[in-house]
């Protein structure tokens, strides 16, 4: 798993390869502490290369959006299968975070 | 009359999970099962084998837990067993209530109680059997 921070348009761009699951949420977190403790206002996480998400990697997510929201932060998801979309639905979190089909229609309207 | 496939047991460690997840997946690719299907059943087999060990077991190593997979009839049946004193699942928290969505944690049955066809738990609550259809 890895994760790729690009500013882009004035929002950061996260882009995760691989799973996010028991294993990679660790990683996931120390990746996204960097910009959370910089109070980064606007985060697009692409989903794209993502093929796997767990109940450890759904709790990483609520975390980091709990963590933006302390500073009033937004977080975006995009790009999701629709199997990871429906774990959102099952689970409710949809209602949580925004989620949107591409990365350039979450830039465009952010 | 059904047919055990596989019978793993392994000391309570999270690094078992994969390890677990893929000989399981590995054992199935003969069986013409779709991809969706496929993630469902390596979630819920992840998030039992989790629950297993951390809260079953309380990832204590000498302790072990005990997974069992079988096909019959069209279906994909695993069971999961800890060494632990059992809990009743009735008894835990909804996820979806709106006071329970920032939470961190307490997503795992509630995600194998949805993407599998039937789940049951034994009445110590310490073995959990999921099935999934494959036909």
């Amino acid at each position: 798993m890895s994760v790729k921070i690009e500013p882009k348009n004035g929002l950061t761009v996260c882009y995760i390869d691989g799973e996010v699951d028991i294993n990679s949420s660790p990683d996931i977190k120390k990746s996204f502490d960097k910009l959370i403790s910089k109070k980064t206002p606007k985060i697009v996480i692409n989903f794209s290369k993502v093929a796997y998400v767990d109940s450890s990697g759904l709790a990483t997510l609520v975390e980091l959006l709990k963590n933006m929201k302390a500073y009033s932060g937004r977080m975006r998801l995009v790009g999701l299968s629709p199997k990871i979309k429906s774990l959102f639905e099952i689970t409710k979190l949809e209602k949580l975070f925004e989620i949107m089909n591409t990365e350039d229609e979450a830039i465009s309207t952010f | 009359m059904e047919m055990k496939k596989l019978v793993i047991e392994v000391p309570s460690e999270i690094k078992y999970i994969k390890d677990i997840s893929s000989k399981i997946l590995k054992l199935l690719a003969t069986y013409g099962i779709d991809d969706d299907t496929l993630f469902d059943i390596k979630l819920c087999a992840e998030e039992a084998l989790r629950n297993a060990i951390e809260h079953g077991n309380g990832c204590d190593k000498k302790r072990s837990v005990k997974v069992s997979l079988w096909v019959d009839d069209g279906k994909v049946n695993i069971e999961v067993e800890d060494k632990g004193s059992g809990y009743n699942p009735e008894l835990l928290p909804d996820p979806t209530d709106n006071g329970n969505l920032m939470k961190n944690s307490g997503r795992g049955v509630y995600l194998i109680k949805k993407l599998m066809d039937e789940v049951k738990f034994n009445k110590a609550g310490n073995t959990i059997t999921m099935m999934k259809r494959i036909g």
